[in-house]
């Protein structure tokens, strides 16, 4: 009988990119087996080998995101190479992938479990609330570029998937409390068990209170965390061929954070300490059907709610998604395809500073997804082509195609290539509303001084103005990629090139014109006259589709296990980013930059019990306005029976107090000083 | 309407099943089967380990899962012993030396017709629903994909085999 070899690769337990699915027969660990996929295929587009997929793909495990001291899921993904991670303060992320971070902008699809969290009032996730947790996270895995574009909507920049735990795996009581010197009390309590015999159930909460940093930007830091969450999970298994699932989580947060805005008739911005209440829901619901070995389908529907009210801002969002894939595999095809809806309603309380034009509060958004792969060689060469269709209410039908090939020249190297085309459909900010700026002084818009300081000085409102006429940034990509995997160590690599048209940019046309009359009353010494003209007076910057944008680089990550009782990591990733404007425009995220990411990890066991976790990051870049810094995360993890566990953590050593995102223009937040913190942790499982 | 999509699911019924007959799942099912049942062998302690042969016996009369035992587990060592993968035919049991015995979906039929199993020491494992009902101890299912199992410890016991907690931990306790 013949073996198919794609089950017969050698592997190893390090590799980022062996973790999710390969069958590593050589090393039959338990723990291993129970995360398998049995399929060859999947009805959630998941990779069934990291290995084999033709894109740039990171999976963080279980262990290392347990070991790593981590205490929420940004934190966690500062373990992935590649991946830019920056803190704005102690509860505001700002990360992305091949590209630029912003707080409000990432192009980024993050999902847990499928469900996406997008929110199309800007291109971001609201990480500061985002509750998921590590315990019962099966896996995170990292798509960089445009690899999984099939998996949703504007997820330009790359996918992030929290896969979490299947409830029948954690039928236990867990209870963790840690304490530290930035964080007063994190404390989490789970409880799990069976439903009769064909399900399973977990419920879980957990509180943190946590202080605001030492040190400011302008204002006295006021990034204080009160954060309560409570989340359910239950799976129902009536059959082999059948599987249900339900979630739902809800997080109550109230975060503190510095912030400015442009509220009085002095058209400048002023900075403010406020804080920042929310309430995140979501449920979602799963069916999985597993039609024969070689074909599954799936139903899912997902529901999210998030509410946030602060000064100024008050925010309502809800979202409704339904989706239905089903793939199979016939001989040397594998096919998958797939149809979504989305209903989205968003509504934002008039403010002094942000305010709509038009009447978007409901939008719409359906689609499909098409992809085959085809086996040419038999275990050596795969060509994959697909894309997916979608209609928004905002510019209609967008088409994302892309083709992909897969080469194994030889065993355990693989070659893959790809050329693809995302499209990112413009937020409301962009299509629908109009934000105020700081105000534009005269003397900047004149060029030259009236020879009096206060109408030199003085601000005249300055709005950014969305507008219909914005259309879907558009990118097309080309990849390469190589992998390598030997016994004892494994090597990634991947380059890329992005060229972006009709990048949204802003012009600068102040329609000078419309200053004239005050000119004129200035020059014929009405001052006065003048000053009030200038007050009747606006400068509206409009968004406009008329940007390109070149990204190129690469990603390298080396790993080693010399020995059982160490792993380790070496990454490197190298950003180019470039625009090409127009006269009278400038970029409304980002500017021309290079990112230069050094990136070293390793977990080693220095005796029965005793486990040093550690990730060093060397962040070079000219793209955040600040310096660069190296930061040093260490966990020492005790075991100390099997109930019982601790673990001490220091995290951002040797960088001292530091910024680590200073795009100021690009965030009403304003940043505070990251400094380094320590935590206890105590664990016990029963 | 609805004749049409009737006919519509139906279509997609029959083109879904002429188009598995791939058996690459099967294989990776069944080679992580064997994996679990390595990992029954390790963590089980038999109270009387039979010595009749040096070696440690996984038996069953599928054919071709034990095709693929012998791939997953070769040169595998349970006990201090060589693990050896047999296939039998269950009606022969008693003259053959067996630790482990694992019943396939495809040899259930046979096992049923066994009517009475009197064998001490055997860890009996399967996959079909009703399987521990049945006179297994162990029985493997699926949810949402990955392998799973159920153990009835206490059953396991009265054949002279207790199972470590390491595993129980994992499974779903059945008739403790």
């Amino acid at each position: 009988m013949k073996i198919s070899q794609r089950f017969l690769w050698p592997l190893t337990f390090i590799s980022p990119l062996l973790m999710a699915e390969q069958f590593d027969y050589e090393n039959l660990d338990l723990d291993a087996l129970m995360g398998m996929d049995v399929q060859v295929t999947s009805a959630m587009k998941r990779t069934q080998s990291a290995f084999d997929t033709a894109s740039s793909i990171y999976v963080l495990s279980k262990e290392q995101i347990t070991n790593s001291g981590a205490m929420s899921v940004p934190e966690a993904l500062k373990m992935v190479p590649g991946l830019i991670v920056r803190q704005l303060d102690n509860n505001q992320w700002a990360i992305s992938s091949r590209g630029v971070a912003s707080r409000f902008s990432s192009k980024l699809l993050v999902m847990i479990d499928g469900q996406s969290l997008y929110t199309p009032k800007f291109a971001a996730v609201y990480w500061e609330t985002l509750n998921v947790p590590l315990y019962d996270i099966e896996r995170i895995e990292v798509i960089r570029g445009q690899g999984g574009l099939l998996w949703g909507s504007n997820a330009n920049n790359g996918v992030i998937n929290i896969i979490t735990k299947n409830s029948i795996d954690t039928r236990d009581t867990l209870a963790t409390a840690t304490t530290g010197n930035q964080i007063n009390v994190d404390t989490n309590f789970r409880y799990g068990n069976d439903i009769g015999n064909k399900g399973s159930y977990r419920i879980y909460g957990h509180a943190k209170h946590a202080n605001a940093s030492k040190k400011g930007a302008r204002l006295k830091p006021n990034d204080t965390t009160k954060q309560y969450s409570f989340g359910i999970r239950a799976d129902y298994t009536p059959n082999d061929e059948l599987s249900g699932l339900f979630q739902g989580d809800v997080t109550h947060s109230k975060l503190g954070q510095n912030y400015r805005g442009v509220v009085d008739a002095t058209n400048e911005n002023i900075a403010f300490s406020d804080d920042l209440k929310r309430i995140d829901s979501r449920m979602m619901a799963r069916l999985e059907h597993r039609i024969s070995g070689n074909a599954n389908q799936m139903l899912q529907v997902s529901w999210l709610k998030q509410n946030g009210s602060q000064a100024y801002i008050k925010e309502h969002f809800e979202s409704i998604d339904i989706d239905y894939q089903m793939n199979f595999i016939y001989q040397s095809l594998q096919f998958d395809w797939g149809l979504n809806y989305r209903y989205n309603t968003i509504s934002f309380a008039q403010s002094v500073f942000l305010d709509s034009d038009k009447d978007l509060d409901d939008l719409q958004q359906y689609g499909g997804l098409i992809q085959a792969q085809y086996n040419f060689t038999p275990d050596t060469l795969d060509f994959i082509i697909g894309t997916k269709l979608d209609h928004n209410d905002l510019t209609g039908w967008e088409n994302q195609p892309s083709a992909r090939l897969v080469y194994k020249p030889i065993e355990n190297h693989l070659v893959w290539s790809a050329i693809s085309r995302s499209v990112r459909i413009p937020t409301l900010i962009e299509f629908n509303d109009n934000f105020k700026l700081n105000g534009t002084k005269v003397l900047d818009v004149l060029g030259t001084s009236t020879g009096l300081v206060a109408i030199d000085e003085y601000r005249i409102a300055t709005f950014l103005n969305g507008n219909d006429k914005v259309k879907s940034e558009n990118y097309i990509s080309h990849e390469l990629g190589y992998r390598f995997s030997d016994n004892d160590w494994s090597m990634d690599f991947s380059a890329y090139n992005t060229h972006g048209k009709n990048v949204a940019v802003i012009n600068l046309n102040t329609h000078f014109e419309q200053f004239l009359p005050a000119l004129a009353l200035f020059r014929s010494g009405e001052i006065p006259q003048a000053a009030q003209a200038l007050t009747t007076t606006q400068i509206n910057l409009d968004l406009i589709s008329v940007g390109k944008t070149t990204t190129k680089g690469f990603d390298v990550v080396l790993s080693w296990q010399p020995m059982d009782t160490l792993s380790a990591e070496l990454g490197y990733s190298y950003t180019d980013f470039k625009y090409s404007l127009p006269y009278d425009t400038r970029p409304v995220v980002g500017f021309d930059s290079t990112n230069r990411q050094l990136f070293a990890k390793a977990n080693y066991t220095l005796f029965n019990g005793h486990s040093l976790f550690s990730t060093l990051r060397v962040e070079n870049s000219n793209a955040y306005n600040t310096d660069n810094y190296a930061a040093l995360d260490l966990t020492w993890n005790w075991q100390i029976n099997q109930q019982w566990s601790t673990a001490l953590s220091g995290k951002n050593l040797l960088a001292s107090s530091h910024i680590e995102y200073g795009n100021t223009n690009e965030t009403y937040t304003i940043p505070n000083y990251i400094d380094e913190s320590f935590t206890f942790t105590i664990m016990t499982t029963f | 309407m609805l004749k049409s999509k009737s006919l519509i699911h139906r279509t997609l019924i029959i083109f879904v099943f002429l188009f598995s007959a791939n058996c690459n799942a099967m294989e990776k099912e069944y080679m992580l089967k064997a994996g679990f049942l390595y990992n029954f062998a390790r963590f089980s302690q038999w109270h009387s380990l039979p010595q009749k042969d040096n070696f440690f016996t996984l038996c069953s009369p599928d054919k071709h899962f034990i095709e693929l035992a012998n791939i997953v587990l070769k040169e595998r060592i349970v006990k201090g012993l060589p693990l050896k993968n047999k296939h039998i035919a269950l009606n022969d049991i008693s003259n053959v030396s067996c630790d482990m015995l694992f019943i396939t979906v495809n040899t259930i039929a046979n096992w049923e017709n066994l009517k009475f199993f009197p064998y001490d020491n055997i860890m009996v494992i399967g996959e079909t629903e009703g399987f521990i009902k049945n006179g297994g101890h162990i029985r493997f299912f699926l949810s949402s994909g990955k392998i799973r199992f159920e153990i009835a410890p206490k059953k396991l016991k009265e054949v002279g085999i207790t199972m470590s907690s390491k595993v129980l931990r994992l499974a779903r306790v059945v008739d403790r």
